[in-house]
């Protein structure tokens, strides 16, 4: 309360200097906001908000025991035969509460502490309830779910009586018995009902599983939740646990064929820097498609980094029902919502994590001999004398002159075989009817590959998720989350390491036998050096503060109305240092000392002195928001909800950086010790950004049967001119439950639940990048000024004066992008409930794409044309779920599911190159790989191999071809082989096809999880270093044309990228990069609970998981397909084995 | 809102400092010649052994959708010379002069000055083009993106008409001392030497019989006018550059040895300015951190002090440095091949690094095996009949894929005092210096028959690099002139042009050639016994499109209005 107050009127002070700045509308709505808090403060008491209409009894009983911490004990046939009830009530008490319930009900209830005890309103009833709990011996144990978390709230009853109880909040159960042969009955919203025989001694413990497709089930939509059973976009979800299987340090990885219709594509496992690219429902536009990412409510924060123990679910929005955020919606949004507490008393847990990582993937290169001989042959083809004789190529091979004639295979001297990964996790939760709460605290260590890395990243976290009740009418959420990341990496990239390691020679010594480190492949890069800190480092500190404050206020004298306001805060600090230093290396001329042994050469390289670059920035983003909510019934059978809100959100940043170099030593890594000399630069920038959203949303539902949904955005962005900086996004969907229909229940019991679906929605695009720039103030005629590096040197090149320039003609009808997203889809559940189906068809249409018109403006106007509004493309696609779970079937239970997405774009317009052949030209194509530079589809149709002269002279083929060249597919008959032989791909590094298959079992304290994950479609092109500047794949090696192999599958041994069919790109270096991965792996085991009485623990659980364990790529042998570059020039993705240990207390 | 990282257009024209900003990135468009890739690498002068489409671009093989090295990259400057980026900086000064008679200046005087550079700046944009493309369309207002855009090229002499016109004017705005890296009187001046000198050469004056059956002939040269009168205009302009008195070369012109002489011609280009330069280009290198900023140091040394080779002269450039009496160098002279380096014009030891040369000393890894800095391009045999490669030679041991393939590197411009594998060198590129103006004066004296007056300032610069006076007359003087200019301005960005307008292509393009060394090698590393062999290196061909740039296929097609250059 303290803290709200504090910040209630530090931010009322900013609301009204923003009453008259903003427009009426919003003017309108803070004021109301501010007088609705105030006036709430007076209310006082207890509540519990019901609004339930035509539902089983039992579901309302086991809200009114959420609502207000009370156990219940009861009659279960009693519960049973009472009839469907609705009930509506705002902030009644406990005893309004039921006294509504039961009203009309053949039914009473007693309460006693905590305990509501609920039996038969007659007498007799009552007195045979009591006899029952005098005389009879007791049955004990505890209920818990798949992973051991203790059930609450569970009923048990013995089957065949009318004798039921409720587990309490550790899952724990007492209940009077009678006799032998009695079986206990388990049911509980959300859960399968199991059976189990009460006629063992010991304490009677119980797993339940998670019913697949409780339309109970309540999904994260924009502003709100929504029921699945009444959802009438296209919303996918997944819990936090699940993403939590999976031991990768980055949770956007950890998304991957978890979520139909959303692709996780990693190109990098560097520790730290390994996000993956995020897209839903594929590639939309030749723009951007990154998705809208929303934590806790609050756009743009991140995901990656994100701690999974604290996530509580993930909901992806990916048709119209994303239009209530409007201008940034139109690459569907994630949202992620972290933990919060519940009610019971504190429950701690501590997790720990060790985990092992390797690359999932390294190619196979070529050995000393076979790179020998490969150079052999470029020297023979080149016309000159081969340089090694074949005693020589047999040194390389036999090993027996290690000094002369070494064998060095550069991914095993470079990476040791397994790196480290750990993570331990607190976290404490807990609540009471007044406050709940919520705090964890995580650490987490990555080791790079390399030995002695110099790549490492480190992260912890902590998170304090707060609710807590201030009067009956008002609640107040604190989230706090903060996190410390600590990226160290070599001043080499990961990309300049592995570059080397890929050319790394292996007729060069990555160490001389005596263990010095050998020479550079160039420019100083030894990997085996340069991965480690003997270069000094670049390091990144990142601290991250996320806070938001929620207020929720009732509206006691209007029924259904609530009101609701956040403001969150986040501020980011990012420092980095660059400290190079010199390093040294060894090369040997071949001379010796006396005893003979070799005499090694000192050589400093990289740089000849220290150099420092220092850099700094901070960064927010302030979010506030007001938002009404109402919620009625009308007439029984019209559900009506309501909401609106405002919103705005600002942001900025500066930045701040410098260099010098010339340090005096290496032994003090600070500014102040380095030169001043011409080098030394210092720079600063900062940057604006806000926004402002009045949004809304209205949901109508007619007896459960026809569902309506409207969702608006009406949004401004600073990115854009005035007069064109507001726009209206529109959202609508429908839905329709077929199975509510009398025609339905009697003819297709086998489908008890059947649903369509349908969204159109119109939503927008800001963030319009072109060419990697986003374009704001782009109607604004600006000068910018030039950086470091093109300054003006003058003065006996003494001066450094400095410059500015027209950045650009500006366009103030620059907007954002449209997109329109028509979605159909069905939502099923067959065969008792067992079986779920959902499926999507949609249909998204994207225009404005901001995109430049190049052939419109001739160059000699010397102006840098604004890109306009003018692209437009298209996607289609559909995406599905599907899931089946056993029955209660005792001690083993096992659900399975199977998601999938299929997208295809396609560009509708943008500037054409014009008079391409019909096979080049893109409109009516998939988008690009690279939209920038669309060329790059273009490729030559590899057919094979000359296989000699007579080959050659049999075909049209390039200009100085010879035999092992690769043959060109003459494409337009003209016999000669030129550019208009190019074809562009149909297909692009973007697969098409995704999915997963998802498999889930418990049998006693086991449970096993797996996740397979697969993608097809996509292709990509492997184009190594290699030839005198580096070595061959050894796939290349083996399937080459040589004189001796004139009947290859592969070309000859190439130099660089001399040959034509290195310098143009051709379908032979093109692979389908088709996959189907083991993503996942769990096997755990949790000790039953009799085990653990001694020790205090309520529940431990060991498990092991893996990550990327087993991949499957028949086209795509040499690199992990998922990838990016085919150059091996990247950090590989991870591997991960883990093993972990989860208490309880 | 209003961006952070910008000015807005208003308070740019309101304020003198930023209005001498703008300019100061105008100069930015003037290019350095100290690229990775070297103009010098596509005529006959050097080889690119990186081959960054150098050997297609030298086989003529640019076309208007591929422009090869002058296609945008960022491997060189080149491209920054072509259509697109000099039109940029020409709406740069376009801008200027429609906006600076409403800035208010403390000094009009400043103003003026300001005026003269940006026209200077125009000027030397437009000489640029027209040496690449013939004539172009003279833009000289900024469009507004309601304009009509196409526009025709004009005609040859239209454009040589407009510069010369724009210099007078610069040079009547600008200062006559001052600093060299801005336009002052003497720079607008020597641009127009140059201007005059091209456009009176046989490219532009003989009918275009080279592109045969071109209807435009009025966009590659003169159709008509008295080609003696323009000889006449670019002796004038010349002796206007000689005649303003403050400039001088280097070194004097009488050097006491010849050692002083190639000390002196290396020192020219080894400082910041001197009193030969006219003007200069210095590039803010140490603070751009992109690795292919100007490092010339870096790109063309050689591979065994762990540089990269590159624009390594061609064996018929070295070729044309003359033995030190003034005759010709030959290899079928038996003496001259036994001793090919020795005794030979003094600027031949401070233009070329040749198998046996003294450079700098080597880096520490290498230092062992060859302690003094002794370049090696050979083949040795040791006494135990084994074979070792030279350091510099692309079988050595240090990052032998950097070595050259002619046997040669370049020495001029480079800085010996300098770690190049560490440090960047700063030095300017010197756009214009006196010697050419000298030179320019003595072609057009030659033109117009007067050789006595044309010997007597070839042989000014002969003088200043301790080479005995060119006598003869008639074609051989011709001859002897185009060596000279060749060798004393050798890679300055002249050669490429200079066999163009001369119309001497198939001479500049054919095989590179370049020089095999063998020799012994004696336990303590010493070298004898050395034989040259001259090799081919690289087939080129002249193909007669090349005499001009094409104009991209872009840019022909948003503007309908222009003509394509002829056989393209």
């Amino acid at each position: 309360m303290q803290m709200y107050k504090k910040f209630a009127i530090a931010d009322y002070g900013r609301l009204l200097t923003n009453l008259f700045k903003s427009p009426i509308v919003m003017r309108l709505s803070l004021i109301w906001l501010i007088i609705s808090m105030h006036m709430s403060v007076f209310a006082v008491g207890q509540s519990i908000t019901l609004n339930k209409r035509n539902v089983p009894l039992a579901n309302v009983i086991k809200e009114i025991k959420r609502q207000s911490g009370y156990n219940f004990l009861y009659d279960a046939a009693a519960l049973l035969e009472a009839p469907n009830i609705s009930v509506g009530m705002k902030n009644a008490s406990v005893t309004e509460a039921l006294n509504q319930v039961f009203q009309g009900l053949p039914l009473t209830y007693v309460i006693k502490e905590k305990n509501i005890i609920i039996s038969k309103r007659a007498v007799p009833a009552e007195r045979e309830r009591k006899e029952i709990i005098i005389q009879q011996r007791e049955v004990a144990g505890r209920v818990t779910d798949a992973s051991g978390q203790p059930l609450e709230g569970v009923t048990v009853a013995i089957k065949g009586t009318s004798t039921a109880t409720m587990t309490n909040s550790e899952g724990g159960f007492r209940l009077p018995l009678e006799g032998t042969g009695n079986v206990l009955v388990f049911t509980t919203i959300g859960y399968e009902s199991n059976e189990v025989s009460a006629d063992s001694d010991g304490p009677i413990d119980v797993v339940l599983t998670e019913e697949i497709s409780d339309l109970e089930e309540v999904v994260v939509v924009g502003y709100g939740t929504a029921k699945k059973e009444t959802l009438t976009g296209s919303v996918t979800a997944v819990d936090g646990a699940k993403i939590a299987q999976s031991p990768n340090v980055n949770v956007s990885s950890s998304l991957a064929g978890r979520l139909p219709g959303l692709t996780a594509v990693n190109s990098s496992g560097e520790p730290g820097n390994d996000g993956a690219t995020l897209r839903i429902r594929g590639v939309n536009s030749f723009g951007s498609s990154d998705p809208l990412i929303v934590v806790d409510g609050v756009p743009g924060r991140s995901l990656d980094r994100i701690d999974p123990n604290t996530i509580q679910s993930v909901s992806v929005l990916k048709d119209a029902s994303a239009a209530i955020y409007g201008a940034q919606a139109a690459n569907g949004v994630i949202l992620v919502t972290t933990k919060k507490g519940t009610i019971g008393k504190p429950s701690i847990t501590a997790s720990f994590n060790q985990g092992f990582g390797r690359p999932t993937r390294l190619p196979e290169m070529a050995d000393a001999a076979e790179y020998a001989t490969l150079l052999n042959e470029i020297d023979t083809y080149a016309g000159q004398t081969a340089r090694y004789s074949a005693d020589e190529i047999q040194l390389f091979r036999d090993g027996s002159d290690p000094w002369n004639y070494p064998n060095t295979n550069w991914y095993k001297e470079v990476m040791k075989p397994w790196s480290g990964q750990n993570q331990g996790n607190v976290s404490v939760s807990g609540g009471s009817e007044n406050i709940l709460y919520y705090v964890a605290v995580t650490t987490r260590g990555q080791d790079g590959y390399y030995y002695n890395s110099g790549s490492k990243y480190k992260q912890h976290d902590f998170r304090s998720n707060v609710e807590a009740k201030i009067t009956k009418d008002i609640k107040l959420g604190v989230n706090l989350a903060g996190r410390m990341e600590d990226k160290n990496y070599p001043t080499r990239s990961a990309g300049d390491i592995f570059r080397m390691v890929m050319r790394g020679k292996p007729n060069l010594p990555a160490y001389w036998p005596d263990g010095t480190p050998g020479p550079d492949i160039e420019y100083g890069d030894n990997p085996v050096v340069v991965s480690t800190d003997a270069t000094g480092y670049d390091r990144t500190k990142i601290y991250t503060i996320n806070s938001n404050f929620r207020l929720d206020i009732n509206i006691p004298w209007v029924e259904g109305l609530s009101v609701s306001s956040t403001a969150s805060i986040d501020k980011g600090i990012n420092m980095r240092k660059i400290w190079q230093t010199p390093w040294y290396l060894y090369t040997w001329d071949g001379s010796r000392d006396n005893n003979g042994d070799p005499v090694l050469l000192r050589g400093k390289r990289g740089f000849d002195s220290p150099a420092l670059s220092q850099s700094t920035e901070d960064n927010q983003s302030i979010l506030l928001n007001g938002i009404i909510n109402y919620e009625t019934v009308v007439s029984d059978n019209h559900d009506i909800k309501v909401l609106a809100g405002i919103e705005k959100i600002t942001g900025g940043l500066d930045r701040f950086s410098a260099y010098r170099r010339n340090f005096l030593s290496s032994s003090l890594d600070q500014l102040f010790a380095g030169a001043t000399d011409n080098y030394l630069t210092n720079d600063g920038s900062a940057s604006a950004n806000a926004r402002l959203n009045y949004f809304g949303r209205v949901n109508y539902a007619y007896k459960s049967k026809y569902l309506a949904e409207f969702v608006w955005r009406y949004q401004g962005s600073y990115i854009f001119d005035k007069a064109s900086r507001f726009g209206f996004f529109p959202g609508v969907s429908l839905g329709y439950v077929l199975s509510e229909e009398d025609f339905w229940k009697d003819n297709l019991a086998a489908i008890p639940y059947f649903k369509l679906r349908a969204s159109w929605g119109q939503t927008g695009y800001d963030q319009v990048y072109f060419d990697g720039v986003l374009q704001e103030f782009a109607f604004l005629s600006t000068y910018g000024v030039g950086g470091a590096g093109k300054a003006y040197v003058s003065g006996d090149g003494a001066t450094l004066n400095p410059t500015i320039f027209e950045t650009g003609v500006p366009n103030v009808n620059t907007t954002w992008e449209k997109a329109i997203q028509r979605n159909i889809g069905i939502d099923a559940e067959f065969f008792d409930r067992s079986l779920l189906l959902t499926a999507d068809y949609f249909d998204n249409l994207r225009s404005d794409i901001l995109w430049r018109r190049n052939a419109s403006i001739p160059g000699s106007t010397g102006m840098e044309l604004p890109p306009e509004n003018i692209g437009k493309s298209g996607n289609r696609g559909f995406d599905f779920s599907l899931s089946y779970r056993s029955r209660n079937n005792g001690d083993f239970s096992y659900e399975v599911g199977l998601n999938g997405g299929y997208a295809k774009n396609r560009i509708i317009f943008w500037d054409e190159v014009p008079g391409r052949p019909d096979y080049q030209v893109t409109t009516g194509k998939p988008i690009p790989t690279n939209p920038y530079n669309p060329d790059n589809d273009l490729y030559y149709q590899a057919i094979g191999i000359f296989s000699d002269e007579q080959a050659l002279a049999d075909y049209p083929h390039w200009p100085g071809a010879r035999a092992g060249d690769i043959m060109f597919k003459d494409v337009d008959g003209n016999g000669t082989i030129d550019a208009n032989d190019r074809v562009r791909s149909p297909k692009t590094n973007v697969p098409t096809l995704t999915g997963g298959v998802t498999f889930q079992a418990n049998y006693k304290g086991f449970d096993l999880s797996l996740l397979v994950q697969g993608a097809a479609g996509a292709v990509n092109y492997i184009n190594t270093e290699s030839g005198e500047i580096g070595n061959f794949l050894k796939s290349f090696y083996d399937k080459r044309w040589s004189p001796d192999n004139i009947h290859a599958d592969g070309p000859r041994a190439f130099n660089r990228s001399n040959e034509y069919w290195r310098s143009q790109r051709n379908t032979y270096f093109l692979h389908k990069t088709d996959y189907i991965r083991l993503k996942n792996i769990e096997v755990g085991y949790t000790l039953p609970a009799s085990a653990l009485n001694q020790i205090f623990l309520s529940r431990l659980r060991v498990y092991v998981n893996t990550y990327n364990l087993l991949t499957f790529s028949p086209d795509y042998k040499d690199f992990d397909p998922e990838l990016g570059a085919g150059s091996g020039q990247g950090y590989p993705l991870q591997k991960i084995v883990n093993a972990g240990i989860s208490l309880t207390f | 809102m209003e961006p952070l990282d910008k000015f807005s257009e208003s308070a740019v024209w309101q304020d003198p400092s930023l209005v001498k900003a703008y300019v100061n990135n105008i100069y930015t468009g003037v290019t350095t010649g100290f690229g990775a890739v070297m103009m010098a690498a596509i005529v006959d002068e050097a080889h690119h052994n990186q081959n960054w489409n150098t050997t297609p671009t030298s086989n003529g093989l640019v076309t208007p959708s591929n422009l090869l090295v002058f296609g945008s990259s960022d491997n060189t400057f080149l491209d920054e010379m072509t259509w697109d980026p000099s039109y940029e900086k020409i709406r740069a000064c376009n801008l200027f002069l429609e906006k600076i008679a409403d800035v208010p200046f403390d000094n009009e005087a400043e103003k003026d000055v300001l005026t003269g550079e940006v026209l200077f700046l125009r000027a030397f944009f437009y000489q640029r083009l027209v040496a690449l493309y013939g004539g172009v369309p003279l833009i000289t207002k900024s469009y507004t993106l309601d304009d009509e855009y196409t526009v025709p090229r004009n005609t040859f002499e239209e454009c040589i008409d407009f510069i010369v016109a724009a210099c007078d004017q610069a040079a009547s705005l600008l200062p006559l001392t001052g600093d060299k890296a801005r336009g002052l009187k003497g720079s607008a001046l020597a641009l127009k030497a140059r201007t005059l000198l091209y456009a009176a050469s046989d490219l532009y004056n003989t009918g275009g019989e080279w592109a045969s059956g071109y209807p435009n002939k009025e966009l590659i040269g003169y159709t008509g006018g008295n080609v003696q009168e323009r000889w006449l205009a670019a002796k004038n302009a010349a002796k206007d550059v000689i005649d303003l008195g403050v400039y001088a070369l280097y070194g004097g012109e009488n050097p006491a040895t010849p050692a002083d002489a190639t000390s002196n011609f290396a020192n020219l280009f080894l400082n910041n300015g001197n009193e030969e330069d006219i003007f200069l280009v210095f590039k803010d290198n140490l603070r751009d951190d992109h690795w292919a900023a100007p490092n010339p140091g870096l790109f063309v040394g050689p591979n065994g002090w762990h540089i990269w080779g590159e624009d390594s002269p061609q064996g018929q450039f070295v070729d044309r440095f003359e033995m030190a009496d003034g005759t010709p160098f030959s290899w079928s002279n038996p003496d001259q091949k036994a001793n090919p380096y020795e005794n030979r014009d003094p600027r031949f030891y401070a233009t070329v690094l040749y198998e046996g040369s003294t450079w700098r000393p080597r880096p520490a890894d290498a230092a062992a095996l060859d302690p003094i800095g002794i370049v090696q391009v050979g083949s040795y045999t040791r006494p135990d009949g084994s074979k070792v490669p030279g350091l510099d030679t692309r079988q050595g041991p240090i990052e032998d894929w950097n070595g050259g393939f002619t046997g040669y590197y370049l020495k001029k411009f480079i800085d010996p005092t300098i770690d190049h594998q560490y440090e960047k060198q700063t030095l300017p590129f010197r756009r214009f210096r006196y010697a050419e103006i000298l030179l320019n004066y003595a072609e057009a004296c030659m033109e117009l028959g007067e050789e006595e007056e044309a010997r007597t300032y070839i042989n000014k610069v002969r003088a200043r690099a301790g080479m005995p006076p060119v006598t003869v007359g008639g074609d051989v003087l011709v001859a002897q002139y185009r060596n000279e200019r060749a060798v004393e301005l050798a890679y300055e960005e002249h050669r490429f042009y200079d066999v163009r307008r001369w119309m001497i292509p198939e001479e500049a393009y054919s095989m590179v050639k370049g020089v095999s060394v063998k020799g012994d090698m004696a336990n303590d590393g010493t070298i004898s016994n050395r034989t040259y062999s001259l090799i081919d290196v690289e087939s080129r061909a002249w193909n007669p499109h090349f005499y001009f740039l094409p104009i991209s296929i872009d840019e022909m097609n948003r503007n309908p209005e222009l003509i394509q250059n002829p056989l393209y």
